[in-house]
């Protein structure tokens, strides 16, 4: 009886392969649910209605026809969007003899976005 | 005959398989305590529903005229507001009305560049702080001379918090 015993291997074999796979269950399972999480935060992350609102604001702004007023109230746009949405936004605009064009920028460390819009 | 070597090497065999079966419940275990992905799909929900009743209410009625929205704001009329939000926002299919709680405020810059954020109208329970809330804005170009401003028209925010009770 001083000779090694090796008898019944392929239980302890058994044990090794229910083992490792219940592990890599738990790993999928585990991804699984941080999966939805994710997209979800990904969605409420970008500032989809943010950017509407400043464009259609901005817009609106450059329709105002007294110069004091509208450059007052787009210094104020700028200064709302820093300090209410975290938002760096400058925007200026060139006139042609037909059309206005408005140069957008907007940007708040996750997503920027960058727009030319022409009155029509 | 039974051969009965080898009981170790079967004992140790389970003992592993217990093992590494208690650490994958562990790390089952531990990621349930994680923030399940459902709250944020509602909260995804709920932000739209405020930004599309805040976008209905200020939908000016033609092209001269001015929206609901800034008529409101430029009147102080809270309870105006209020009862337009809610029935916007808590408009069902059928009889039944959502159960959506909000606060608005108005958010403007006075003439010392200065954030000025007023409490202009809230539904019937107050927000106390511990809701799950969302936060919506709505940009208004105002028609009004505001508290702490010089001239008559200004940029404001109106910001909603909103809320199901």
């Amino acid at each position: 009886m001083a000779r090694l015993n090796d008898d019944a291997q392929w239980i302890v074999l058994m044990g090794f392969i229910v083992s490792f796979s219940l592990f890599f269950l738990a790993i999928l399972i585990n991804q699984s649910t941080v999966v939805g999480q994710t997209t979800a935060e990904a969605v409420s992350e970008f500032p989809k209605n943010d950017i509407r609102g400043v464009r259609e604001v901005i817009i609106a702004s450059e329709s105002i026809t007294d110069t004091t007023e509208k450059e007052r109230v787009q210094r104020e746009i700028k200064i709302l969007s820093l300090s209410r949405q975290n938002a760096a936004v400058d925007f200026s605009a060139k006139s042609s003899t037909t059309h206005t064009y408005i140069d957008i920028h907007y940007n708040n460390g996750v997503a920027a976005y960058n727009e030319t819009y022409t009155t029509s | 005959m039974v051969n009965e070597n080898g009981q170790l090497y079967t004992i140790e065999g389970v003992a592993a398989g217990l093992i590494l079966l208690l650490t994958a419940y562990f790390v089952v275990n531990s990621t349930s305590i994680y923030t399940p992905g459902d709250t944020h799909i509602s909260d995804m929900q709920l932000e739209v529903i405020g930004a599309d009743a805040l976008t209905m209410m200020d939908t000016a009625p033609n092209a001269t005229g001015k929206s609901p929205l800034t008529q409101i704001i430029e009147s102080g009329n809270a309870d105006g507001f209020t009862s337009m939000f809610l029935s916007t926002a808590n408009a069902t299919t059928g009889e039944r009305q959502d159960t959506i709680q909000f606060q608005a405020n108005l958010t403007y810059v006075r003439s010392d560049d200065s954030i000025n954020s007023t409490l202009f109208a809230r539904s019937a329970r107050p927000f106390t702080g511990t809701e799950h809330a969302v936060h919506v804005s709505r940009w208004v170009i105002l028609e009004k001379n505001l508290p702490g401003t010089t001239g008559d028209r200004h940029a404001a925010l109106v910001e909603v918090l909103l809320w199901r009770d």
